[in-house]
């Protein structure tokens, strides 16, 4: 096993590899920007080597730099963790050539994998169901209108380059075909400076479905059955589950090995997910995840399994040493993520100081979190400050167990997704596993819901009366007076 | 002391009156009794009331607070009187027309129109990226830009002017 392995990353997901790799007793080297010396990924890790600068662009996704502080503290390997380099295979290169080890897939299969054209192409190649749509990119919006006639409407036009939602929008007739063209080009040439686009039939009411997959050395595979992930909002998703509602055994065993296939097909190594559009039985690829998964804990709380354990192994040079018989699925899981962002006004990204924090706890909750009281939340990183998953018998009993884990939470300073997961989770189509990918974008979100409104009213008015009364007064700032209303008075009650 | 508090789409009126200590509390016009204890400098709070226990949490100071009660956070923006009154008076001054301000912090990567210009309701004013996502910014009505706030590349926060309007007829 490794001695020392540098986390390419930050947030929760840096957190999560150091915890897996203390406990396997390997050493960790966490890098850091400016904004995050303070962070929690920094102050935990075993050592931690400052990258310079605040933005992204000037530390997590500076390959030279993190790989200078690689051999400069020792490390043998590099974890990079989801987002920023871990699906870029010129630093997978980089990395090894440097003469350290890659945790994750050979670069190769990051590169045919992070081509939406390539990957199609393989993918058609090696008997894998494809959505019907242009093998070749587009450059220009006229090219959009007569494809669109061959294809059929709705259309999707996603970046040749992209990844995550990024650059992705869905045109329901010609007419705004010009609008969507520009801006998902745009947003992919600034992303990934490359302006071209994949356009592909749109499949409505699908569900997504998507299967995690472990590739050895050695020839070995085995996947750990699915994930459904259909609850989701400008292709971002908030909650996730294993096992699908939608998939049986059967299915199951069908999927996972048309998704060993698909890896098969580039010579994969490590962890990965395949992810397919599921409509009525059938499934489509979609494209293959080159990396951890931000929802994998859900498919840890149901088979037991340590992914990022085995990801270590795997890429130490380990056999994964057990069949596809011996993975075994129990019971049920959700994860919520809990982003910066605001459900009330179309999911738009939230910013703040984190001041006032209560983090869920109880049987069978875990909290995968980057958070701590007095954390800045900015614009320049990912809005995700936390996942809270939980473990049920049964669907049923789990979704009960994240409805009690939410209600316990409470991150103040910033908005958060919390609430319209809450409301997903109250939905009796939702509880009858009746959704699609479209589900969240059609509930209402605008209005408050939990129905305590009055309470809240009274609670904010009796607050903000305090501190005016507070300073009215001069009072010590720590001063935590109480009141004690009554209604007793009510005949008095001045009208 | 009166309070306008509004919250999603309604408006609710909260009366707190100081009497011998204690704080009356009466939600449009409906009297509740609560028991309201700070836990911590925070913001959490313990709250009884009608029986019934909230572990609740509660942010912000002036106009702006969020409630936080079982997972469910109430935004909502209070005034007092005074306020409201002032509130008032500037929403008669500015008429139709008027200043389109950005509803989030972001990134301005592209200006699509000029000083002078005339534009049709709908018709994108520019492009704002927030959180890897852009977002056309169209006008609201038909009109003539007025003011540009705003430059190409420009960082704007929550609430920062982007572009006035003058309605065509003015």
């Amino acid at each position: 096993m490794f001695r020392r392995i540098l986390v390419a990353n930050r947030g929760e997901i840096a957190l999560r590899v150091i915890r897996t790799a203390r406990e396997m007793g390997v050493e960790t080297v966490a890098v850091y920007s400016e904004f995050d010396r303070l962070a929690l990924h920094t102050r935990l890790a075993d050592r931690a080597v400052a990258l310079g600068g605040s933005l992204p662009s000037e530390s997590y996704l500076v390959g030279e730099k993190i790989i200078e502080a690689a051999l400069a503290s020792d490390a043998e390997a590099v974890h990079p963790g989801y987002g920023f380099l871990a699906e870029n295979a010129a630093f997978a290169r980089a990395v090894t050539d440097a003469g350290l080890s890659w945790i994750g897939p050979p670069p190769d299969a990051i590169a045919v994998m992070g081509d939406k054209i390539e990957s199609r192409r393989a993918m058609q190649a090696a008997g894998v169901p494809v959505v019907p749509g242009l093998v070749d990119p587009i450059d220009d919006a006229e090219a959009v209108v007569v494809a669109a006639e061959e294809i059929g409407f709705p259309i999707a036009l996603k970046a040749a380059a992209g990844g995550g939602g990024e650059g992705i929008r869905i045109v329901r007739e010609p007419s705004e075909i010009a609008v969507a063209f520009r801006t998902a080009s745009g947003e992919a040439s600034s992303a990934f400076g490359d302006g071209r686009l994949y356009m592909e039939r749109y499949v409505e009411r699908a569900r997504h479905v998507e299967l995690q997959v472990l590739f050895d050395h050695h020839g070995g595979a085995v996947h750990f059955g699915e994930r459904e992930c259909s609850i989701q909002r400008r292709h971002q998703k908030l909650i996730e589950e294993c096992p699908a509602v939608v998939v049986d055994e059967g299915l199951r065993e069908r999927m996972g090995a048309v998704a060993l296939q698909a890896g098969h097909a580039v010579d994969y190594q490590g962890a990965g997910t395949v992810e397919f559009l599921f409509c009525e039985g059938e499934y489509f690829f979609l494209e293959m995840n080159t990396r951890l998964q931000v929802e994998h804990p859900v498919t840890e709380m149901v088979t037991g399994v340590d992914l990022v354990r085995e990801q270590l192994r795997v890429a130490c040079g380990e056999e994964i040493g057990y069949g596809q018989a011996d993975v075994v699925m129990r019971g049920h899981a959700f994860e919520v993520r809990v982003n910066a962002e605001d459900p009330a006004s179309g999911f738009l990204p939230s910013t703040g100081t984190v001041k006032n924090l209560r983090l869920p706890g109880g049987p069978w909750v875990r909290v995968d979190s980057a958070l701590y009281r007095g954390m800045e939340v900015g614009l320049n990183y990912d809005p995700l400050l936390a996942k809270v998953v939980v473990w049920g018998e049964d669907r049923a009993v789990a979704i009960e167990r994240m409805r009690r884990a939410l209600a316990e939470l409470n991150v103040g300073g910033v908005r958060t997704s919390v609430p319209a997961a809450l409301v997903v989770l109250d939905q009796s189509a939702f509880r009858a596993g009746e959704f699609d990918t479209s589900f969240l974008e059609g509930l209402d979100l605008s209005q408050p819901h939990g129905g305590r409104v009055e309470l809240a009213v009274a609670i904010a008015a009796v607050h903000r009366h305090t501190a005016a009364r507070r300073q009215a007064l001069g009072a010590d700032r720590g001063d935590r007076s109480g009141w004690v209303a009554r209604n007793r008075m009510d005949r008095n009650w001045p009208r | 002391m009166k309070y306008f508090v509004r919250i999603g789409d309604t408006e609710l009126e909260v009366e707190l009156v100081e009497r011998l200590g204690e704080l009356l509390v009466a939600v449009e016009g409906e009297s509740l009794a609560i028991e309201y204890e700070p836990v911590d400098a925070l913001g959490q709070v313990g709250i009884l009331t009608d029986g019934m226990s909230f572990g609740a949490s509660v942010e912000g100071d002036g106009e702006r607070v969020a409630v936080t009660i079982a997972g469910h956070t109430y935004h909502v923006e209070i005034e007092d009187e005074r306020e409201r009154a002032a509130h008032a008076a500037e929403r008669r001054a500015t008429g139709s027309g008027g200043t389109i301000t950005s509803v989030m912090p972001g990134v301005v990567v592209a200006l699509l129109v000029r000083p002078g210009q005339e534009v049709a309701e709908g018709e994108p004013l520019l492009i704002l990226e927030a959180m890897k996502m852009q977002n056309e910014i169209a006008a609201p009505g038909a009109g003539v830009v007025t003011t540009l706030h705003i430059e190409q590349g420009r960082s704007v926060g929550t609430g920062d002017k982007l572009v006035t309007l003058r309605d065509l007829e003015a």
